[in-house]
C-alpha cells in the first residue's frame, strides 16, 4: 500500500500544474475579449466612475504578473466576482454556480451510470459472439452514436419521445423525476459507445490469453471463466478511460443542459455566453475545469487500485 | 511504347524510393481493399465536391429571408423544406457544408503544424528541451478540449477565425504527444545515426528522416481530428459561441430549428443527417485506415 500512497500523492503533485494552467486560461480570456477589459466586467449600464472603480479593484492599471496573483489571491478565497447581466447584477458568482452545482452533478452521475450499465454489458456480449449478426449490429450502433455530435442526439430523442410519443417532457426546467429520462440518456449513450468498443476489444484480447484456455481446458464452466476471471482483466483498459470520459462527460453537459434547459453550470455557461456575462463565464469554467481535473485525478487513482503494475511504473 | 516505358520506370521508381512517396503508395493500394476506407472516402469526396460546387449550383440564396415562405414543408421547390425566416433549408445545408469543412480542415492543419514541431523538437532533442516541452503538451492534453475550445470562442467572440483558432489552441496536444513518441524511437534508428555522419543538419534529419516515419498515424489521426473538429464547432456553433449568426452553419440551423420542432421537424432532421454522415465519414475512413496501416494503434483515439 505504500506504494499507492506515493503513486497516489505524485499524482496529486502532477495535477497542480493543470490547475495553474486552468486558472491561467481563465484569467486570459479577460484579456482576449476585444476593447477594454474592464468594459467587460460592468453592467450594460454603467458610469464611467463603475468602469475606475472595476479598474481599480482588478488592478488593470498593475503589471501583468501582479493582475494574475490579485486574479489567483481572490480565486483562492473562493472570490469569482459578481454577475453584470441585467437581471442578475450584483449576484455573486460563487452563489450561482453552488446553486446550479447538484443539478449538474445528478444528470452526470445518471449519465455515468446509463454509459457503464450500458456500455460494459453490450462489449462483453460483443466479444464473446465475435463476427456474428448481433456482434456486427452493435458496432454499428456504436459507430453511428459514437459520431453523433450530442445536441443532434438529444434532438431526436426529443422529437421521438417528446413531441411524437409524448411519454416524457422535453424540457428539465419543469422539474420531477421524468424530466432527467432524456437529457442522461443523451449524455450516457454517445459515451456507451466508446466503453463499448474498449470493453468488447480488451475482452477480445484477455480471452485470447493462455491462463484461459487453461482454466477452460480444466473444465471450468464457461460462464465462470468469462465472468469471474476474464472480467477482472478485461475491465483494467475500461478503468483507463473513465478520465476521458469524465473530461467527455463536463463537455456533453454543457450542450445537453442547452438543449433540454437543464438548469445546471452547463446552461448557466451558455446563458451567460450569451448575455456577455463575462465573470460568470469565466467563474462556471473555471469551476468545469477544477472538475475535470479532479475526475482524472480520481480515474488515475482508481486504475493504480486495480491494476499494482501502474504504481510501480 | 516509349512512353509506357518512362511511366513504368517511374512506377518503379516511386515504390522503391521509399519516405514520403512509398507511404503514400501503400496508403492507396492498401486502402482500396478496406472496406471502411471506401465508404469513408466516398462520403467525404463527396461532401468536398458539394461544398466546391455550391457557388455554381442552381440553389436558392442561403441568407434569403422570405416572410411569406416560412416553415414550409419539403417540396420539389425546397427540397428540404424552409426555416423559420423562409430560408431555404437545403440550400443553407449546402452551404453549411463549406462552412463546416474549412474550419474543420484548417484547424486540424493548425493543430497539425503546432503539434508536429513542437512534438518533433521534444522527440528529437531530449533532454532540458524534451521536458519544458513534454510537459507543456501534458498541460494541453489532460485539460478538456472542449471547455478550452468554449472558453476561447466565448473571449475571442463569434467569428469563423476564431472559432479556427480556439479549436487549434484545444486540439493541438493530441498530435504533439504522437509526434514526440515517434520521434523519441525514431531518432535512436541507424539511418538516423548515419545521416547524422555524414553531416546532416539537425532540421534535415528531423523533417526528411524522421518525420515522413511517422508520417501513417498521423494520416490517421489527421482524419479522426477533422471529424473531432467538425463535432466541436458544430457544438460551438449550437451554443451560440462559434460561426456568426449570419452564417450558414449546421450547429446554428440545428439550435435555430429548435424553436419550430413540433411543427417544422424538417428544420433540424436535415442539417442533423447532413453533420452525422459528414463525421462518420471521417471517422470511418480514420478507423480504416488505421486498420490498413498499423493495427497496433487500436484503441488510441481521445
Amino acid at each position: 500500500m505504500a506504494d499507492l500512497l506515493s503513486y497516489v500523492i505524485r499524482k496529486l503533485l502532477l495535477a497542480i500544474p493543470v490547475i495553474f494552467l486552468a486558472t491561467f486560461i481563465v484569467f486570459l480570456m479577460l484579456y482576449l475579449t476585444p476593447g477594454d477589459p474592464a468594459l467587460a466586467l460592468v453592467p450594460p449600464r454603467h458610469t464611467p466612475a463603475d468602469v475606475e472603480e472595476v479598474r481599480e479593484k482588478y488592478g488593470f492599471n498593475d503589471p501583468i504578473y501582479v493582475q494574475y496573483g490579485s486574479f489567483l489571491w481572490r480565486l483562492f478565497n473562493g472570490d469569482l466576482g459578481s454577475s453584470v447581466s441585467p437581471a442578475t447584477t450584483g449576484l455573486e458568482v460563487s452563489s450561482m454556480i453552488v446553486q446550479r452545482l447538484p443539478r449538474t452533478l445528478e444528470l452526470m452521475a445518471i449519465g455515468l451510470t446509463i454509459s457503464y450499465s450500458l456500455g460494459i454489458p453490450l462489449g462483453i456480449f460483443s466479444a464473446l459472439r465475435q463476427n456474428s449478426l448481433g456482434d456486427r449490429s452493435v458496432m454499428v450502433f456504436t459507430l453511428i452514436t459514437y459520431a453523433m455530435p450530442s445536441f443532434w442526439l438529444g434532438i431526436l430523442l426529443m422529437m421521438l419521445f417528446g413531441v411524437y410519443l409524448q411519454w416524457l417532457p422535453i424540457s428539465g426546467a419543469i422539474g420531477g423525476i421524468t424530466s432527467i429520462i432524456l437529457p442522461a440518456i443523451t449524455l450516457g449513450l454517445g459515451n456507451a459507445a466508446l466503453t463499448t468498443r474498449m470493453m468488447r476489444s480488451s475482452m477480445l484480447e484477455v480471452a485470447r490469453q493462455d491462463y484461459i484456455t487453461q482454466l477452460r481446458s480444466r473444465g471450468l464452466p464457461e460462464n465462470e471463466v468469462i465472468y469471474k476471471h476474464a472480467m477482472k482483466n478485461a475491465m483494467l483498459p475500461v478503468i483507463t478511460v473513465i478520465g476521458l470520459d469524465i473530461g467527455w462527460f463536463v463537455g456533453g453537459a454543457v450542450v445537453v443542459e442547452k438543449v433540454f434547459s437543464w438548469q445546471g453550470i452547463g446552461m448557466l455557461t451558455v446563458d451567460a455566453i450569451e448575455k456577455d456575462d463575462f465573470p460568470v463565464v469565466q467563474g462556471c469554467i473555471m469551476v468545469l475545469a477544477i472538475f475535470v481535473i479532479l475526475g482524472n485525478l480520481v480515474a488515475d487513482i482508481l486504475y493504480a487500485y486495480a491494476d499494482p503494475r501502474v504504481r510501480l511504473g | 511504347m516509349r512512353l509506357r516505358q518512362g511511366l513504368n520506370d517511374r512506377l518503379i521508381s516511386w515504390k522503391v524510393s521509399g519516405g514520403f512517396r512509398q507511404t503514400v503508395v501503400e496508403i492507396l493500394e492498401r486502402g482500396r481493399r478496406n472496406g471502411m476506407v471506401v465508404i469513408g472516402f466516398s462520403i467525404i469526396a463527396t461532401m468536398i465536391a458539394l461544398a466546391l460546387l455550391a457557388p455554381v449550383l442552381p440553389l436558392a440564396d442561403p441568407k434569403e429571408l422570405n416572410t411569406d415562405e416560412r416553415l414550409l414543408p419539403p417540396s420539389s421547390r425546397h427540397w428540404f423544406g424552409t426555416d423559420n425566416l423562409g430560408q431555404d433549408v437545403f440550400s443553407r445545408v449546402i452551404w453549411g457544408t463549406r462552412v463546416s469543412l474549412a474550419v474543420a480542415s484548417l484547424a486540424v492543419c493548425f493543430s497539425l503544424i503546432i503539434g508536429v514541431v513542437l512534438g518533433l523538437t521534444a522527440g528529437y532533442f531530449g533532454g532540458a528541451v524534451d521536458y519544458i516541452i513534454a510537459g507543456t503538451i501534458d498541460l494541453f492534453w489532460t485539460f478538456p478540449a472542449f471547455l478550452l475550445a468554449l472558453a476561447f470562442a466565448a473571449a475571442l467572440g463569434a467569428s469563423l477565425w476564431n472559432v479556427i483558432l480556439a479549436i487549434s489552441i484545444s486540439y493541438w496536444a493530441g498530435f504533439g504527444r504522437l509526434m514526440r513518441g515517434q520521434a523519441l524511437t525514431i531518432r535512436e534508428r541507424q539511418f538516423v545515426e548515419a545521416s547524422r555522419a555524414l553531416g546532416a543538419t539537425h532540421g534535415r534529419i528531423m523533417f526528411t528522416h524522421v518525420m515522413p516515419n511517422c508520417l501513417a498515424p498521423l494520416i490517421v489521426w489527421a482524419s479522426i481530428g477533422v471529424a473531432d473538429a467538425i463535432t466541436i464547432e458544430s457544438s460551438l456553433s449550437f451554443l451560440g459561441a462559434g460561426t456568426p449568426v449570419t452564417t450558414p452553419s449546421w450547429g446554428k440551423m440545428l439550435s435555430m430549428g429548435m424553436i419550430n420542432i413540433a411543427e417544422a421537424p424538417w428544420v433540424t432532421t436535415f442539417p442533423g443527417i447532413v453533420l452525422l454522415i459528414t463525421i462518420l465519414g471521417f471517422n470511418l475512413l480514420g478507423d480504416g485506415l488505421r486498420d490498413v496501416l498499423d493495427p497496433r494503434m487500436k484503441g488510441m483515439r481521445r
